[in-house]
C-alpha cells in the first residue's frame, strides 16, 4: 500500500497560492517583453548587420536558457541528496526549470530557420556560417586558409547535420527531464504519494549524468566552437559554473520578489536564504573563480600559440576591462559580499547579490560569445605588436540592441515563469519532508 | 608520618568535603530544556551550561549563547596566509632586496619559459594552498584553543547519572564559580524549573 503524507503544518494565512498579483507581473513582464522586441525589431532592421543580431540573439537566448539550466541543476541536486531543507523553495526553481519546456523556441528556431533558408551572408558564407565559421568550410577555405586545415579535421563533429541533430537532442532531453520533475512533484500534490519522492531521488541519478553531458556539449557546439581551432577540455565546466551562478541568483531573487509580493510568508525564511546564498558563493562565485582559473593557468602555461589565441582576443583593446571586471565582479566583491552570514539573510543584501551575479553571469556569456579571435595573429611576433594592432578594438557592449533584446528574452522567461507560478500551489506541501522545511535551522 | 601517607580506602566523606563542581539538574525533554535554559539565563547565571543527545533547534538562542568570533578570525588567518603566499614568491623570484633569517638570505629569479618573474598567475596555486592551510588550522587550532580542549578529565564525565546525556535526558548544569552561585538557593532555583532530578557534582 502506497504510504501518504498529509502535511498537519496550517499554511492557511501564508499565501501559497498563486492569484492575480502573480498575473500582473506576468502581464507586466510579457508587455515590457513585447515592447523590447518591437524596439529591437526596429532598431536590428535600421542599422545593425546581420552578424551582429545573431551575436546578440545567441548571447541573450544562452544567458536566459543558463537562468533555467542552473534552476533544473538545482532540482536535481535537492532530489539527490534528499534535501530537507529546499522543499520550500523547490516550487520557484520548478518554475524556472520548466521554461525549458519552451526554450527551443528561442535558440533550437533561429538555427532551424538559418540552416535551411541557407542564405548566404556576405562575408561569413552560407546558412549557420553566420554565427558558426565551420558550418560553411568552403567560405572558411578561401578566407582563412590555415584555420581551415585545422577545423577540416574536426568536421565529423562539427558539421551542419549532426549540430542540429544534436541542438535537438539537447532541448529534448532538458525538456523532457524538466517536465518530468515538475509534473511528478505537481502529481505529489494532488495524491500525496511519497513513492514519488522516492521515484524523483532515483531518477535524479541519471538525470544528471545526462544534464551535465548535454550542457559540456552544448557548451562545446553553441561557445567553444565560435572559435572552431581552439579547445579546451574545461569549457563545458565553465560553462556549467556560470550557468549556476545565474540559475541560482535567479530562484533566490525570484523568492525574495515573491515574499515582497506577500507569497510564502512564514515558509521561506532567513534559514533558506541563508542556504540559497552558501549556493550561490559556493558554485557561482569560488566554483566559477575556481574553474575559470584553472583553464586560464593551464593555457597560460603552456603557452601554445593554438590555445592561447583565444585569451589574447579577450585582452585586447577595450576586452582587457571586460576580463578585469569579470575576475572583480564575477570573484572577488562578491566572495566578499557573499562570505558573511548576515549578508545572506538580510534581505537586502542578498537581493543587491543577486541581481549583481545576474549582471555578470550575463557578462560573462557576453566575454565567451562577441569576442573574435584576429584572424592574422599568427603574422604578429610579440604580444605588444598585437596588442598595439588591436588597440582600438570595442566590445560593442553600448549598442542598444543588447539590452533591447535581453528585455525581451528575459521579459518573456519571467513572464511566462509568473504565470506558470500564478496558476497553482506555491508550495511542495505533500512531500513528505515539508515539514521539515519550515522548521529547518542553520546550525 | 605513615599516617598521612596510609590511603583511606573506605572514607567517601574525603569527597564531601571537596568544593562541588556544580548542580546538575535533569530534564526528560528538549521541551523542558529549552524552557529552564531560558529561565536560567534570565536568572543571571554565567558559568552554565546545557548537555543534549542530540541538537536541539534554538537551544543557543535560548541560553542566550552570542554567536561566535571564530569566522572572523579564521577570515583574517586566511588573508595572512593569502599574504605570505604573495610575499614568500615574490621575494623568492626577485633578486633586490635581502632579508635576514639567521642568514642572510636573497631570492633566486628563474626564467621559465620566458615568463616574466613576476608572474601572479603561476602564484595562485601556491596562494590558494596557503589561505586554505592557515584557514584550515586556525579552524581546528582555535576551535579546540576557545573550548578549552584538549582536556582529559571532567568533573561530569565521572558522574553516573550524566552518561544518560549521551542517551535519552537533557541537564542544566550550573557551575559553582558562577558568582550566583549559591548552593541552597540554586538548588532551589533549579527544582522551581521542573527539574526530574537535581545533585551536586563532585569536583575530583
Amino acid at each position: 500500500m502506497a504510504s501518504t503524507f498529509a502535511p498537519t503544518a496550517d499554511l492557511s494565512d501564508r499565501s501559497v497560492l498563486g492569484d492575480s498579483r502573480l498575473v500582473r507581473v506576468s502581464q507586466v513582464a510579457l508587455l515590457v517583453a513585447f515592447a523590447c522586441a518591437i524596439g529591437a525589431g526596429l532598431f536590428a532592421a535600421r542599422s545593425v548587420d546581420a552578424h551582429t543580431v545573431a551575436m546578440v540573439w545567441l548571447q541573450n537566448g544562452i544567458f536566459v536558457l543558463t537562468l533555467s539550466l542552473g534552476s533544473l541543476f538545482f532540482l536535481l541536486i535537492q532530489h539527490i541528496t534528499s534535501a530537507g531543507w529546499g522543499i520550500a523553495v523547490r516550487r520557484v526553481a520548478e518554475a524556472h526549470a520548466a521554461n525549458l519546456r519552451w526554450l527551443w523556441i528561442v535558440l533550437l528556431l533561429p538555427m532551424l530557420w538559418l540552416h535551411f533558408s541557407h542564405r548566404e551572408w556576405a562575408g561569413y558564407g552560407h546558412g549557420l556560417a553566420l554565427i558558426w565559421p565551420w558550418a560553411d568550410m568552403e567560405h572558411l577555405a578561401a578566407a582563412h586558409p590555415a584555420e581551415a586545415a585545422i577545423v577540416s579535421a574536426k568536421n565529423a563533429y562539427l558539421n551542419t547535420q549532426f549540430f542540429l541533430i544534436r541542438a535537438v537532442a539537447y532541448f529534448a532531453l532538458w525538456a523532457g527531464i524538466a517536465h518530468w520533475f515538475v509534473s511528478t512533484s505537481r502529481a505529489q500534490d494532488a495524491s500525496g504519494d511519497q513513492a514519488l519522492s522516492r521515484k524523483m531521488r532515483t531518477f535524479a541519478g541519471p538525470a544528471l549524468i545526462v544534464y551535465a553531458l548535454t550542457t559540456t556539449f552544448a557548451a562545446f557546439d553553441w561557445i567553444m566552437s565560435l572559435s572552431p581551432a581552439w579547445f579546451s577540455t574545461m569549457f563545458g565546466v565553465y560553462f556549467f559554473a556560470g550557468t549556476c551562478a545565474a540559475g541560482f541568483s535567479m530562484v533566490a531573487f525570484t523568492c525574495l520578489r515573491m515574499q515582497s509580493l506577500g507569497y510564502l510568508r512564514g515558509v521561506i525564511t532567513g534559514e533558506h536564504y541563508q542556504d540559497l546564498g552558501k549556493m550561490i558563493w559556493a558554485f557561482g562565485i569560488v566554483f566559477w573563480a575556481y574553474i575559470a582559473f584553472s583553464q586560464y593557468m593551464l593555457i597560460w602555461y603552456g603557452n601554445l600559440p593554438e590555445e592561447t589565441v583565444w585569451f589574447l582576443a579577450r585582452q585586447v583593446g577595450d576586452w582587457s576591462w571586460v576580463s578585469v571586471a569579470l575576475l572583480f565582479g564575477h570573484f572577488i566583491i562578491p566572495f566578499v559580499l557573499f562570505i558573511s552570514r548576515w549578508t545572506k539573510r538580510w534581505k537586502a543584501t542578498l537581493a543587491f547579490g543577486c541581481i549583481w551575479m545576474l549582471a555578470f553571469a550575463w557578462l560573462d556569456i557576453y566575454w565567451l560569445v562577441v569576442p573574435v579571435v584576429p584572424s592574422d595573429v599568427a603574422t604578429f611576433t610579440t604580444y605588444e605588436a598585437l596588442a598595439a594592432a588591436y588597440e582600438g578594438t570595442t566590445t560593442g557592449l553600448s549598442n542598444p540592441l543588447n539590452f533591447l533584446m535581453l528585455g525581451a528574452l528575459l521579459g518573456l522567461t519571467v513572464g511566462l515563469t509568473a504565470r506558470r507560478l500564478s496558476k497553482g500551489a506555491l508550495v511542495c506541501r505533500r512531500d513528505p519532508r515539508f515539514e521539515e522545511s519550515l522548521r529547518f535551522e542553520n546550525i | 608520618m605513615s599516617t598521612l601517607t596510609a590511603p583511606k580506602v573506605d572514607a567517601p566523606s574525603t569527597t564531601a568535603t571537596t568544593a562541588p563542581f556544580g548542580l546538575m539538574a535533569e530534564f526528560r525533554t528538549p521541551a523542558e530544556i529549552m524552557d529552564a535554559a531560558k529561565r536560567v539565563h534570565a536568572a543571571g547565571y554565567r558559568y552554565w551550561d546545557c548537555h543534549v543527545p542530540f541538537p536541539v533547534h534554538g537551544l543557543d538562542k535560548a541560553m542566550g549563547v552570542r554567536r561566535t568570533i571564530l569566522p572572523v578570525l579564521v577570515f583574517g588567518a586566511g588573508a595572512t596566509g593569502a599574504l605570505v603566499g604573495f610575499c614568500l614568491q615574490a621575494f623568492a623570484n626577485a633578486a633586490s632586496f635581502s632579508i635576514w633569517a639567521l642568514v642572510w638570505v636573497t631570492g633566486y629569479p628563474f626564467l621559465i619559459s620566458g615568463k616574466p618573474l613576476m608572474s601572479v598567475p603561476a602564484w595562485i596555486p601556491v596562494i590558494f594552498e596557503l589561505t586554505i592551510l592557515l584557514s584550515a588550522l586556525s579552524t581546528v587550532g582555535l576551535m579546540l584553543l576557545m573550548n578549552n580542549l584538549p582536556r582529559l578529565s571532567h568533573p561530569l564525565l565521572a558522574n553516573n547519572r550524566f552518561r544518560r546525556a549521551s542517551d535519552d535526558r537533557f541537564f542544566v548544569v550550573i557551575e559553582a564559580r558562577d558568582p550566583k552561585f549559591l548552593r541552597s538557593k540554586t538548588e532551589a532555583f533549579l527544582k522551581s524549573l521542573g527539574a526530574s532530578h537535581v545533585e551536586v557534582v563532585e569536583d575530583r
